[in-house]
């Protein structure tokens, strides 16, 4: 027979270092001889599009169009530490120190943009797609690459630095607020269990998640997609099949992953509610979107068949296991 | 190692005989993953996936003749396999993955000898004869005796597959597979089966044959002999099911692997037998 049934999952998940660890991320501009914006970062690229948004909150503290910033990497002999790529902290905590790094740059820029114009005061000056201007006179004016001619001798340059707001819980009483700012997601399936077999087939699943703002939203879904795959793999298929310690599955035709065909349509849902704190108000979402998968997929199992499955993954052998079980004790015996 | 890109069936004859510890090379999906886990070391490989006459499906009046060197994806997409043998297209499109099918060949599949190769139980069902060729002659050896008597039967080291030869049946061919994902998956059960129905719906032939519910693929001739001449419903099928379930009993009773396939078995026995109606 085969039995449907639905399940949800919910999590709020603490993004950063937490509990009191320092969590530091530094970042540096830097006015190019062509007068575009070099970006120094030391954060890692993982695949989970940092340098996309890295360069786009740059590009949107700085009023400029993406092509004019430089993003250098990986290389730590040129960047600041921007800490690691986990905890998903890059964007929210990386992404903040680019934006005070902006920011202090477009100060920094005022005062060339001052000397360079001969004027008494940086009051009313505003820096926009590439130009330092006068609001009040336009005319007085000069750009980014006049600016970098003019004084090519010297390093037009700012850093920024972002330092969450992390508390240590008291050790005696648990109490304390160890993480900031919070994510939070929701997630619904639809299964289908085959009760001969243990296989297990997934109908329907969306997938909703809060990023405070999202700065690239194409990203975010790609993020999604790939969180609900790998929670997939993590509850239906991977499996080390540890004995004493040893792991026995040591290879790809043992250890399975979800393939492409395994993988279904997520319905994807952006909720965006800015976090005051965040770069443009943008939270990491790396890690929380794939928590809530899981127990949307065993509790739509448990709907399905009536069973708790408590060890995972939740193989067909394993399922029918319980669901043999369930049989056994419904039948009395 | 010596490597060999052979251009007629002649040639590799030729090598088997001139060499010693040669193996035969197609798709390589097998035996390339044996060679790199050090299973086996040939000296010699012989290559035949350029031999033209080898990568043929030939039909001649009411017999099928697959070349040896015939890759899934070509079973795949062959007209020759709708209709009433699209049984065996489906169990070649249930191989591995698209890059695997490109490569794989028929003949590997069955020389290779897995208890799980996906090909096999639709061509047992189809009494598939296997011809190798030596230059001591033509060897003509049924599939399912291939199998049940390999030590007996298995190709020698001076001989070639050259193709699988089976006459094309009057009934219909189904196939179904139980794997742990939809693709890339090694077959935990298999099973095909070929059934003519007479206009009452009597079963006036056929053959159903398992994978990985033994040593290797077989056809379950106690299950055959009890559904002959009875109406295909409910009965037939729960009643043909638990003579199923007694034969593997007694191959695989003690086994950890058998409760589930015990369980398991039910789903695949009654789809094949829907899909022969279908």
């Amino acid at each position: 027979m085969k039995k449907r049934g639905r399940g949800i999952g919910l999590s709020f998940y603490g993004t950063g270092y937490g509990n009191g660890f320092p969590d530091v991320s530094k970042a540096r501009v830097k006015l190019l001889e062509d007068g575009k914006v070099g970006l120094f970062v030391g954060g890692a690229e993982v695949g989970q599009g940092a340098k996309t948004v890295f360069v786009q909150i740059a590009a949107e503290t700085l009023d400029l169009y993406t092509e004019n910033i430089h993003l250098e990497m990986e290389d730590t002999d040129i960047t600041p530490d921007s800490g690691t790529a986990a905890a998903t902290r890059q964007t929210y905590n990386t992404g903040n120190a680019i934006k005070i790094a902006c920011e202090n740059f477009m100060e920094k820029l005022k005062e060339y943009g001052r000397r360079a114009l001969k004027l008494n005061s940086t009051a009313g000056l505003k820096v926009e797609k590439g130009e330092v201007y006068l609001e009040i006179f336009p005319q007085k004016s000069i750009s980014f690459r006049e600016l970098a001619e003019m004084y090519k001798e010297e390093t037009i340059e700012a850093e920024g630095e972002f330092i969450a707001q992390t508390v240590e819980m008291d050790p005696e009483t648990g109490q304390g607020a160890p993480y900031w700012p919070y994510t939070f997601s929701a997630c619904g399936v639809e299964v289908e269990v085959d009760t001969l077999t243990g296989q297990v087939d997934i109908l329907k699943a969306r997938l909703v998640q809060d990023v405070g703002r999202a700065i690239n939203p194409a990203m975010v879904e790609g993020q999604m997609d790939g969180g609900f795959a790998m929670a997939l793999g993590y509850i239906l298929f991977e499996d080390l099949n540890l004995v004493k310690g040893k792991m026995k599955n040591m290879k790809f035709s043992k250890y399975l992953i979800p393939t492409a065909m395994d993988m279904v349509e997520v319905e994807n849902i952006i909720v965006e509610e800015p976090e005051s704190t965040a770069p443009f108000g943008a939270k990491g979402i790396g890690e929380p979107v794939m928590i809530p998968v899981g127990p949307a997929i065993l509790n739509a199992i448990y709907d399905a068949v009536g069973v708790r499955i408590t060890e995972l993954p939740a193989t067909p052998e394993r399922l029918i296991k319980a669901i043999e079980e369930a049989e056994r004790r419904a039948n009395g015996g | 190692m010596l490597a060999h890109q052979g251009k007629s069936v002649e040639e590799v004859l030729n090598l088997l005989t001139q060499y010693e510890n040669c193996k035969i090379i197609a798709g390589g999906t097998d035996l390339i993953i044996q060679m790199r886990e050090k299973r086996i070391s040939p000296a010699v490989l012989i290559d035949i996936s350029s031999i033209q006459e080898l990568k043929e499906i030939k039909v001649d009046g009411p017999f099928i003749e697959i070349g040896a060197a015939v890759t899934f994806t070509d079973i795949v997409e062959s007209p020759i396999f709708e209709g009433n043998l699209s049984g065996l297209k489906k169990a070649c499109r249930l191989v591995g993955s698209p890059q695997i099918r490109n490569a794989g060949t028929i003949g590997g599949n069955i020389v290779n000898a897995s208890p799980a190769a996906d090909s096999v139980p639709p061509l047992l069902c189809l009494n598939s004869i296997l011809v190798f060729r030596s230059f001591r002659g033509i060897r003509q050896v049924k599939l399912e005796d291939y199998f049940k008597y390999k030590q007996k039967l298995q190709i020698k080291e001076d001989e070639l597959l050259t193709a699988i030869r089976f006459r094309r049946p009057e009934g219909t061919l189904s196939f179904s597979k139980l794997g742990l994902r939809k693709a890339l998956a090694i077959s935990r059960i298999s099973m095909a089966a070929m059934v003519k129905l007479d206009e009452e719906g009597t079963i006036k032939d056929i053959a159903l044959a398992s994978g990985a519910l033994g040593k290797y693929p077989m056809r379950e001739r106690e299950v055959e002999e009890f559904l002959l001449g009875k109406q295909l419903d409910v009965n037939t099928v729960d009643e043909g099911l638990k003579i199923l379930r007694e034969a593997t009993d007694k191959r695989l009773a003690g086994r950890s692997s058998y409760p589930y396939k015990r369980r398991a078995v039910e789903r695949l026995f009654r789809e094949v037998l829907s899909g022969v109606v279908a």
